[in-house]
């Protein structure tokens, strides 16, 4: 049953317990940074090591994963051999959407990407999320016409950061 | 030396930037990361709470 809006808090909170390593990026990056815009969704990109699979499945099993937007009733088993044969994957879940990235258009791997993240504590927890200028670039190479107003937003705080004072990053 | 003028999208980047609302970045920077979430959390579900009822009313409209 697909609940009637992302849990945010929910969904991060079942990977951060399960301690699965992976990166924010997407639109909930880009909240976090300080852009005022609405996603429905989360975004990460997954570290693809046995041990970090199996803590996915172990945190998102129980929430009954399916592809999003997929037909009804297809064989699909959440589990190690899955994430597997797989690399990217946009799923429903009880808690909402989750879109579980193997590799990202300008970013690469968790691995490649994690020299451009920052630490931040939510709720009790460490989370790491892809700085503000990995972002943008992620956005820019991602090559979408409606990615170019988010990228205009994003740089406007990179500015607004950098006015007051800061370096433009958290 | 002119400059060289900038790409299309460069270009549609600085033209979307003109219509960014600062003011409401500037209250969203002075916001915690967790007040950040909590503030989507909020708008999400009241936007799907919003489009709910909307189709609701829409299927009653036209008696489906």
């Amino acid at each position: 049953v697909r609940p009637p809006a992302t849990d945010f808090i929910g969904l991060l909170g079942r990977l951060l317990e399960a301690r699965v390593e992976f990166i924010i990026i997407g639109g909930l990056a880009g909240n976090l940074h300080g852009s005022a815009r609405a996603t429905f969704d989360i975004d990460i990109v997954y570290d693809r090591s046995e041990d970090n699979l199996d803590r996915i499945v172990g945190a998102l099993a129980p929430l009954d994963p399916y592809p999003r937007g997929a037909p009804a009733g297809l064989p699909f088993v959440f589990d190690r051999a899955t994430l597997q044969h797989g690399l990217n994957f946009t799923l429903e879940t009880s808690l909402g959407d989750l879109d579980l990235l193997g590799e990202v258009a300008g970013g690469g791997t968790y691995q490649t990407l994690k020299d451009s993240t920052f630490e931040v504590d939510v709720f009790g927890f460490h989370c790491r999320v892809v700085t503000l200028s990995k972002l943008i670039a992620l956005k820019r190479a991602a090559g979408r016409p409606r990615d170019l107003d988010t990228i205009a937003e994003l740089e406007a705080i990179v500015e607004e950061r950098e006015c007051q004072g800061g370096s433009g990053e958290d | 030396v002119p400059e060289n003028p900038p790409s299309p999208v460069d270009a549609a980047i600085e033209a979307y930037k003109r219509d960014v609302d600062r003011t409401l970045i500037r209250e969203m920077l002075k916001l915690t990361p967790e007040e950040r979430i909590l503030r989507l959390q909020k708008f999400v579900e009241f936007a799907t709470e919003l489009r709910r009822k909307t189709l609701e009313l829409g299927r009653a409209a036209t008696g489906d």
